[in-house]
């Protein structure tokens, strides 16, 4: 063991001599911390604008009561900054030259002409069938028990009723949405607008929520902020980029010098060489994860701190990426085709495991595609373990990550070349 | 009984098509330095490297202290017993002097104390200095240091002065001096002529992966650097007829200088009896052959500052 801690100790002394090399290992997991911790700390809420043209006005050119009450609800949301558009344009150019070229998407909500009539005969077809139904279902419940006359009284009446509602001519109040097919807040903007015209619907048939909805957090949970979620993927992430990136950049140069070669020529064996490194990436990993927390806790007071279970994955994490570093350097040979495989690697990986967003937001093939990466394991073991505290999860991926960290040592010692050709 | 460190017989090694080393043969003897002198892409580093043990040979065969170079348990054997200085070599940019040496001791079970080594190249001065801020005779000598660590009996220097200076060049010959003096035997690889005969107790010359000759360089140059010259410098055509008539084989040449081709050592004292008789006060000068003249017999050729034959 005595030759692995000697490589260690020389290869970290070297690395952290190097200024250039520890400033920008320790700018990219910060950089992420700071990007993701802006984010999503809860420091205000997203606002859409949102262009609306309300074509239903009175005989004197104001805006309708209804339509009036309907944008009062949209401005209720405290979702959008809605901009009125003139009932006489056309409405998309118009939106178009006032968000102007660099404006982003424009999203316009057209209230149909006669929007308030059409909203109030359909809302009294609505109570009308509402009534009819109630009238039925309790008619039907109490016959048994009413005189014969009475029935035949009561059935007429309801028949009467169906009948007029039947005949009641369908109207419904009519709102359109134009938005961008390449606007990501579409969805959003959506969903929004369709829940303030159903809560709008129901307010004036006077319906009540029968339906109780309440939120609460799982169980031992601790109540953590949106961004100690992206820790553990932040943190998996640069892991990640150092083993497959840094170690395959770092190895090749190494060779390119002829360093390694020098050290071949003595007793050192080649599975000391790998084991050495990867000792040298663990720890700083670990250290890295210190600064990134230390730094995440002081601006952004995350509390998602890593326990010793959490530690022992980092460790496995470090072998595993480490190994697929060295197996990277010991295949490729120019110092420059490493860099370049490596990052062609390691950036889909990381946008592809679940580390910034669940791996259920991706279609189906590939979600399969995702399982087969070993980020996958380390983010989902990472987020059990400083998060859920989930021991099964935990486990899983740990067994998962030290079987991938073994099988990559031991390919990267048969790739690795201690000889010349 | 001179005892045998290197042997190689009938060495071949081949990458595809191409010969690099040719059926070589030769041998290596305690306490010697032996250089394999030839240009840029003559086989030198890769028969070199085969007997370092970090390149497989072809066919033949090759022993360093009697272990076979090709049989895993020798290899670890031959690794404890040599100190290598590779051709072009570098270390960890941002470790001292001392450190890199120590991480090259470090994977030694016997080694020599660091500060030892350093002393005897030299380095005191530069021990804590960060190898990246060393000139490139330093970083050689910081080589050399690291090669000796493990107080190897054989030590192989790779084109040791390729690319340095000529002060630094010579730094790096007194310290191959200081080796022969310590009793190691040193195995050197080189282009240079210059270098070659001056620390060289043999020299096999290698082209096209074939060794042509092989011996000490007073043997070689004897055997093949032709006669020595006495040139006479500005003198007339009067003297010339002199000592044609008396020696023969005197030419004129274009600069008027007189030129006389000599035999051996008593013939050069009867010309030079000759002139102080004549009390000539020109110019003389005494021309030996070197390994240079040796080289351009056997090879046909001359090697370039760069490496390359001409």
């Amino acid at each position: 063991m005595k030759r692995p801690l000697i490589i260690f100790i020389a290869v970290t002394k070297n690395w952290m001599r190097s200024k250039s090399g520890v400033f920008f290992s320790i700018l990219f997991p910060v950089l992420l911390l700071l990007v993701f911790g802006a984010v999503f700390s809860g420091g205000g809420t997203a606002t859409y604008t949102l262009f609306v043209q309300n074509l239903d006005r009175t005989t004197d050119g104001k805006p309708t009561n209804m339509t009036t009450f309907f944008v009062d609800a949209l401005n209720s949301t405290e979702t959008f900054n809605l901009r009125d558009v003139p009932p006489d344009v056309d409405a998309t150019p118009y939106a178009r030259d006032a968000v102007g070229p660099l404006g982003g998407n424009i999203r316009i909500l057209i209230i149909s002409k006669g929007f308030e009539e059409d909203l109030v005969n359909g809302t009294f077809k609505v109570r009308v069938g509402i009534s009819y139904s109630t009238l039925n279902t309790t008619f039907q419940y109490f016959a048994p028990y009413l005189s014969n006359e009475t029935l035949i009284a009561t059935e007429q009446g309801i028949a009467q009723l169906g009948e007029y509602y039947t005949n009641m001519t369908e109207r419904s109040a009519s709102l359109t949405l134009i938005m961008d097919s390449s606007d990501q807040s579409a969805g959003i903007v959506k969903s929004i607008v369709m829940n303030v015209a159903n809560a709008f619907n129901y307010r004036l048939i006077e319906a009540k929520n029968v339906i109780d909805f309440e939120e609460e957090p799982i169980t031992g949970v601790r109540q953590f902020k949106a961004i100690d979620f992206y820790l553990p993927g932040i943190i998996a992430a640069f892991i990640m980029t150092n083993g497959i990136v840094g170690v395959t950049s770092n190895t090749t140069e190494f060779k390119r010098r002829g360093i390694i070669k020098r050290l071949s020529i003595t007793p050192l064996a080649k599975v000391e060489w790998i084991l050495g490194n990867i000792l040298s990436q663990t720890l700083l990993n670990i250290m890295l994860t210190v600064i990134v927390i230390a730094i995440g806790w002081l601006v952004f007071g995350v509390q998602a701190i890593p326990d010793a279970i959490s530690v022992v994955l980092i460790f496995l994490g470090s072998v595993m990426f480490s190994g697929i570093g060295m197996t990277l350097s010991g295949i490729i040979k120019d110092v420059e085709a490493a860099s370049a495989v490596g990052n062609a690697i390691a950036f889909p990986m990381m946008f592809l495991s679940g580390t910034y967003w669940p791996i259920e937001f991706m279609p189906t093939y590939m979600q399969s595609f995702s399982r087969v990466l070993p980020l996958t394991y380390f983010s989902e073991g990472l987020r059990y373990a400083m998060i859920y505290k989930y021991s099964e999860g935990i486990l899983t991926n740990m067994i998962i990550i030290s079987a991938l960290a073994t099988a990559f040592i031991i390919v990267g010692s048969l790739v690795t070349r201690w000889k010349e050709k | 009984m001179v005892e045998v460190v290197v042997e190689v017989k009938s060495l071949l090694k081949e990458y595809g098509s191409l010969r690099a080393v040719d059926n070589i043969s030769f041998e290596l003897y305690s306490g010697e330095v032996f250089a394999l002198l030839g240009p840029n892409g003559a086989g030198k580093t890769t028969t070199v490297e085969i007997l370092e043990c970090i390149r497989p040979l072809t066919s033949g065969s090759a022993t360093v202290f009697g272990y076979d170079v090709t049989k895993r348990e020798d290899v670890k054997e031959i690794k404890k017993r040599i100190g290598v200085l590779p051709q072009d070599f570098s270390a960890l940019d941002k470790l001292s002097v001392k450190e890199n040496i120590d991480l090259i001791g470090g994977m030694y079970e016997k080694k020599l104390d660091t500060m030892e080594v350093i002393r005897l190249l030299d380095l005191e001065e530069k021990a804590k200095e960060k190898f990246e801020t060393l000139s490139g005779g330093l970083k050689q000598r910081v080589g050399v240091a690291a090669a000796l660590v493990n107080d190897p009996l054989l030590v192989f220097l790779d084109e040791p002065t390729t690319g340095l200076d000529p002060k630094a060049r010579r730094d790096v010959w007194s310290v191959i001096e200081n080796l022969k003096r310590m009793g190691k035997t040193v195995f050197l690889t080189t282009h240079y002529m210059e270098e070659a005969q001056r620390l060289a107790d043999r020299i096999a010359i290698i082209n096209k992966g074939k060794i042509a000759v092989i011996g000490s360089p007073p043997d070689l140059i004897s055997q093949y650097g032709g006669r020595q010259v006495v040139v006479i410098r500005k003198a007339d055509k009067k003297l010339a007829e002199t000592l044609h008539e008396k020696y023969g084989g005197t030419i004129l040449n274009h600069g008027g200088d007189v030129i006389v081709k000599v035999d051996d050592v008593k013939e050069m004292w009867q010309i030079l009896s000759t002139l102080t008789s004549m009390k000539m006060d020109k110019e003389i000068d005494i021309q030996t052959p070197t390994i240079e003249d040796v080289f351009l017999k056997v090879v046909g050729g001359r090697i370039t500052e760069e490496g390359e034959l001409k």
